[in-house]
């Protein structure tokens, strides 16, 4: 009977601690399943003025407001940005164009541009636009003049809007000292920001729709004519200008 | 002690059901992020994409390139719908005697016609004059006097002479134009407004860094740079050398 209590009490115990074991084993194989899981990296996007150990900045480099263009020369919807040097970020709004003034009045684009001087492949152009017509394709052109005639243009990019009239795009190209020329006339000159230039300086940017029939739709109005801001077949497929930045003086 | 057993074997039986998950997530969560697309978790195995689905786009590009209105240097690649991928390659121009072995390779990467907002284009060089800044334009003509031109980007040269830059712009359908007179001409799709851009360049951004690179004091400015002063760019120094477009 003693010996019988003895082995039952061994067997529970030896039971009990393989269980223990066994559980002990699964818990540190859960643990280290769920630390082999990959994770996001840490975050980055912390201040610099959080502290920090081996050696790291603690407090945000200095900004300063970089020289964009001459007094006067540059229109006053221009912001430039007080930025980390060599960094140049210029931000100006577009504004509705006649075309869809009435119809949508709220309409607001904001243009931002940013440069490297230092590694400058190209510039950095994102245009955010709110209250726009919705599901409708815009495009993006550089132009001469902000306002008819227009003038020479390079086509950029497209815009979309989604369906509450919002829409973004970023483009990757060469921005502020973007021009037209045609080499057969090389000697064609024109005053940009740095002074005098190649070609005819494109200093403006507008949005016009890429389809005459979306506008003459959206715009309620069958009789808008054709215009030639966009690409690929069918010459004066587009529509009318919906956004200008609406200035005389060069805004890039 | 029935209790605590049953409660031993039950926390065991719970711990190996988390185990089971957490290997579970923890393998779907590590496997590649390219075989996820769209709503579909997984591509089919590799075998099922071994066949490429028709391409309308690539196969219009290949009719035009039979009918010569594409350049034959281009290559159209067999890219998924409704990515669209051409090739082609840039050769010595203006550095043809100095660096004969100069390559670039141009790759522009379209997506739907429709509703793209733009293009992807990548210049990768090799054997070019390093550390030397270039600039990159669209142009009317693949040679002199090039016509109508745009400048795209800039590529500078390591000191082994290679390089690349990827810029996001209008490409396929770039076209130069003055509103007041905009005209007409052809590209792949048809007549368009403007002047259609359907070649690209690479020139040297300096005028002086093309004289002491190609040893050679008579080299005149050209207007391939932005920025003041005029004509301070220099000679042309790849090019695609087609009469029939490359895009």
């Amino acid at each position: 009977m003693f010996i019988y209590t003895l082995r039952s009490v061994r067997a529970s115990s030896l039971s009990r601690l393989a269980s223990i074991l066994i559980g002990i084993v699964l818990v540190s194989l859960l643990v280290s399943a769920c630390e082999g899981s990959p994770q996001s990296p840490p975050s980055s996007k912390g201040t610099s003025t959080t502290t920090t150990t081996g050696g790291f900045p603690t407090t945000p480099p200095p900004t300063r407001v970089p020289t964009f263009g001459t007094a006067g020369q540059v229109a006053p919807t221009v912001k430039v940005l007080g930025s980390i040097a060599p960094t140049l970020i210029v931000q100006f709004p577009l504004f509705p164009a006649a075309s869809i003034k009435t119809l949508f009045p709220n309409a607001t684009a904001l243009v931002t541009v940013f440069q490297n001087p230092d590694a400058n492949d190209f510039d950095t152009v994102t245009v955010d636009v709110q209250k726009m017509p919705p599901n409708v394709k815009f495009t993006v052109f550089y132009t001469e003049l902000s306002s008819k005639p227009f003038g020479h243009a390079e086509y950029v990019g497209d815009v979309f809007t989604r369906s509450d009239g919002s829409g973004e795009s970023v483009f990757h190209l060469i921005t502020f000292v973007a021009f037209a020329a045609d080499n057969r006339n090389a000697k064609v000159t024109s005053n940009d920001q740095s002074g005098e230039a190649s070609g005819i300086q494109l200093e403006h940017v507008g949005m016009w729709f890429d389809s005459v029939n979306t506008a003459r739709q959206v715009l309620n109005n069958p009789s808008i004519a054709g215009t030639p801001f966009d690409g690929l077949a069918g010459p004066l497929h587009a529509g009318p200008q919906a956004m200008t930045d609406g200035q005389t003086l060069p805004v890039i | 002690m029935q209790l605590l057993r049953r409660a031993i074997i039950s926390s065991s039986l719970v711990l190996v059901m988390l185990l089971v998950v957490a290997v579970q997530v923890s393998a779907a969560a590590s496997s590649t992020p390219s075989r996820r697309i769209g709503n579909s978790r997984f591509l089919p195995a590799v075998t099922d994409v071994q066949t490429v689905p028709y391409n309308p786009n690539a196969e219009r590009l290949r009719q035009l390139q039979r009918q010569g209105r594409l350049a034959p240097s281009v290559h159209i690649m067999d890219s998924l719908p409704p990515a669209t991928i051409i090739q082609f390659p840039l050769v010595p121009s203006g550095v043809k005697q100095a660096f004969p072995n100069a390559t670039g390779q141009v790759t522009i990467i379209t997506g739907n016609l429709d509703n793209r907002i733009d293009e992807t284009v990548t210049v990768d060089v090799q054997n070019m004059p390093p550390n030397i800044t270039f600039t990159i334009f669209y142009i009317e003509l693949a040679n002199k006097p090039f016509g109508n031109v745009e400048y795209v980007a800039d590529l500078t040269t390591r000191g082994d002479g290679s390089g690349e830059t990827v810029f996001q712009a209008i490409a396929i359908d770039a076209f130069a134009m003055d509103a007041r007179n905009p005209g007409t001409s052809q590209d792949q799709s048809g007549t368009t407004s403007g002047v259609n851009l359907e070649h690209m360049g690479m020139w040297f951004s300096s005028l002086q860094d093309a004289q002491k690179v190609l040893n050679d004091d008579s080299l005149t400015g050209t207007l391939f740079d932005g920025g003041n002063p005029p004509l301070h760019a220099g000679p042309q120094a790849m090019t695609d050398g087609q009469t029939a477009p490359v895009f």
